[in-house]
């Protein structure tokens, strides 16, 4: 797991309505909060 | 999630499943309306990157990482695959940091949504309608679901209005979109939170 206080890996990935998502753009504007998950249909 | 929006939160979901598969579980699940982030191909490249990903099971564990306005890391924790998170606890994290942060922050906005009275025309076994209708499904969106397929009456109001049987149609605030890939910008704009 990455330790705190390193700095987050930049990342780039699609979402379920078709936006590109990247780390960059909430630098300064937000906080990221992200939730990894196993897989789509089991349960949570 | 007003309140982790409250505290200048984005929250993000990530899984190696694929777009598609986000959208339809979503919608199973009665929307959800925050992004679920496809780190399909390469698989996993995210999760890896944040020593999150199990290459063994080829999937990623159930972990969570809070990054500050600056980038920075500010928690990382795992409750493995099988377990489950605290919600309060981590809502209870981000505020706390927002609360301390140091690094600049903006409000995160409501979205719109749709004018009164919109429509979305949508037809049986019909790969465009399902796309259209689970965007709108996730994003809770204000808007009546007709499909032409079995309502007749709906199929004649289409007709009428657009003088086509052609769904999916979006008529909103007096504009008709009758091409799926503009039926979901103009939802998304109007519906989801914006990034």
């Amino acid at each position: 797991m990455i330790s705190v206080g390193s700095p987050a890996p930049e990342f780039a990935l699609d979402d379920q309505f078709g936006r590109r998502v990247t780390l960059s753009q909430f630098r300064g504007k937000r906080h990221v909060l992200v939730l990894y998950y196993p897989l789509d249909w089991t349960p949570t | 999630m007003a309140r982790f929006q409250a505290a200048h939160t984005q929250v993000l979901g990530v899984s190696i499943d694929s777009v598609f598969s986000h959208a339809n579980w979503g919608s199973s699940l009665g929307g959800v309306s925050f992004p679920l982030l496809a780190d399909f191909h390469p698989k996993g490249k995210m999760a890896a990157d944040y020593g999150a990903y199990l290459d063994g099971a080829g999937i990623s564990d159930r972990a969570t990482v809070l990054i500050d306005s600056n980038g920075v890391v500010q928690h990382a924790s795992s409750v493995t695959p099988a377990g489950q998170r605290d919600i309060g606890e981590l809502l209870a994290l981000c505020e706390a940091l927002d609360a301390k942060s140091a690094t600049p922050v903006e409000d995160i906005s409501n979205p719109k949504g749709l004018p009164g009275g919109s429509v979305l025309y949508i037809k049986s076994q019909c790969g465009f309608s399902r796309k259209a209708n689970l965007v709108a499904s996730n994003l809770h969106a204000s808007l009546t679901v007709k499909n032409v397929s079995d309502d007749a009456g709906a199929m004649a109001e289409l007709k009428t209005a657009t003088s086509k049987e052609q769904a999916p149609c979006l008529i909103s605030g007096g504009e008709t979109l009758q091409e799926s890939d503009d039926i979901v910008a103009r939802v998304v704009e109007l519906c989801a939170t914006p990034l």
